[in-house]
């Protein structure tokens, strides 16, 4: 009867964390908050008004009510499936992710590793979209994406590693959240430590790199091969896509707090919530809309050297560096 | 529902189709409208690269020859409900154009127009009001789908 008890209380817990908090409703709901005040703050940028704050709730919902399109030469249960697997490979994402002084995430060993497997699956989610499309500009997303998911990889797994051997010490890497915010109570926030600097300016290049933002938008470039994946797409479809980048900003910004300044402002729940969703706001400013508003679109060459020739130098410094105990 | 339909038009996505047009009305269509003088966004307005996105047609140009077939192809990809707007004075009587060996329309032959804006080009103020106006149309399909109960997939 107790077993039966704790069951349900665990069911009950694991969806909690999978509806409201803190995937669901909490990480959709700032996704797309997110996402209207970062259009809003580009065009204030460029010196335009901007849509309203609330533009991208409104996107959605008018797609969700439009006439869905499905080409005749199109692989029908891919193409239907595509935008589910990215929007539920995100939706456990943002369930297991850690907020310090809320929620502690997956209490199990290896959740940063899960992590750095999930992130990858709405990149596979296009590319599923791309191929299975018939058309293309879809197959030209496709083989973008992919060469853009290989280079953006490298550097976050070694940012990732440098992290695990830090916390864990020099032959012992620890890849459990848990321990890593732990940790750096302790020992003070990976931030102020000279060693990890490299890793987190390396995290801030890969951020525009999987958000899709410009420079690094080459497999969704409007004015090339019109949106490539996502040309086919209408509707409840598409609105899905959205939704889908809208979790994925918020997983991997959030990622990013997680494994570089936790540090929490006391025991106030509310407090706590509103801080991590401010310095996941700092963060996006600083990665995806101030570059975002200033730059034009790299060739996927040029993405690719880029990515490993700034990026993955940085992560490999922090991780020589921890290697060597720093 | 009107409530939720009303919520829906603040949001129109708009596609550019060149029917052989000289330039000019792109041109006007592309930066100036976007420019931070006027800037459409704050309507809500967004350029898309993919026909099966739009909301709203931009159509441009007299409809030569050698385009009409591409210009009905790209139209019909076009999910419903949508609403057509005939920018610059070609598409709606062939302008300067007018009479000469290549020239198909006006467009209204072949699509439905709902909304024109003349001029050559027109000004930025004349495209968004018809933007505007296209929008008011745009809401009026929307409730009359729903009347009907249309709400369909389509295979093309």
């Amino acid at each position: 009867m107790q077993d039966t008890y704790s069951y349900i209380m665990l069911i009950g817990a694991a969806l909690f964390n999978l509806l409201i908090f803190p995937g669901g409703l909490f990480a959709l709901g700032l996704g797309v908050l997110f996402k209207g005040l970062d259009r809003k703050i580009e065009a204030r940028l460029q010196r335009r008004v901007g849509p309203p704050v609330i533009q991208p709730i409104i996107d959605i919902i008018k797609l969700s009510g439009k006439e869905a399109m499905i080409p005749e030469t199109a692989q029908r249960p891919l193409f239907q499936s595509a935008p589910l697997i990215g929007f539920i490979g995100m939706a456990v994402c943002a369930a297991l992710l850690p907020i310090p002084g809320v929620s502690g995430g997956l209490p199990y060993m290896g959740d940063m590793l899960v992590y750095f497997y999930l992130l990858q699956l709405p990149a596979v989610a296009l590319m599923i979209a791309g191929s299975s499309s018939s058309s293309p500009f879809g197959t030209l997303g496709f083989s973008r994406e992919m060469t853009l998911m290989f280079a953006y990889e490298i550097p976050l797994l070694m940012i990732i590693l440098a992290v695990a051997m830090k916390v864990g010490g020099s032959n012992f890497a620890e890849f459990s959240l848990m321990n890593i915010i732990s940790y750096q109570e302790e020992h003070g926030q990976f931030i102020t430590n000279w060693v990890m600097i490299p890793a987190f300016l390396a995290y801030l290049f890969f951020l525009p790199g999987t958000m899709g933002v410009p420079p690094f938008d080459i497999p969704e470039a409007e004015t090339e091969i019109v949106e490539g994946p996502l040309l086919e797409y209408s509707g409840a479809s598409l609105a899905l896509f959205q939704l889908t980048s809208a979790i994925k900003n918020i997983v991997v910004l959030g990622f990013g707090v997680v494994i570089f300044f936790p540090m929490t402002l006391g025991g106030n729940i509310a407090v706590n919530i509103l801080w991590f969703a401010f310095k996941c706001f700092v963060l996006m400013l600083i990665s995806c809309t101030f570059i975002k508003s200033a730059t034009g679109r790299f060739r996927i060459e040029q993405a690719f050297g880029f990515y490993l020739k700034i990026p993955a130098v940085l992560a490999l410094i922090s991780l020589v560096l921890v290697w060597f105990n720093f | 529902m009107s409530f939720l339909n009303n919520i829906a038009t603040k949001s129109p996505w708009l596609f550019r189709i060149n029917a052989g047009s000289c330039n000019g009305c792109d041109v006007e269509l592309a930066t100036t409208a976007f420019i931070p003088r006027f800037d459409v966004e704050r309507l809500g307005c967004k350029y898309c690269g993919s026909p099966r996105h739009a909301d709203i047609v931009l159509i441009t140009g007299p409809l030569t020859l050698k385009i009409k077939d591409q210009v009905l192809k790209v139209w019909n990809e076009i999910p419903e409900p949508k609403v057509t707007v005939a920018v610059g004075i070609c598409p709606i009587s062939g302008g300067v154009f007018k009479g000469g060996h290549s020239i198909e329309g006006p467009i209204d032959r072949y699509l439905p127009v709902d909304v024109n804006v003349p001029g050559c080009p027109p000004r930025p103020q004349a495209i968004m009001e018809g933007i505007l106006l296209a929008k008011e149309i745009w809401l009026k399909r929307i409730e009359e789908a729903e009347r009907k109960g249309v709400r369909h997939v389509q295979i093309s």
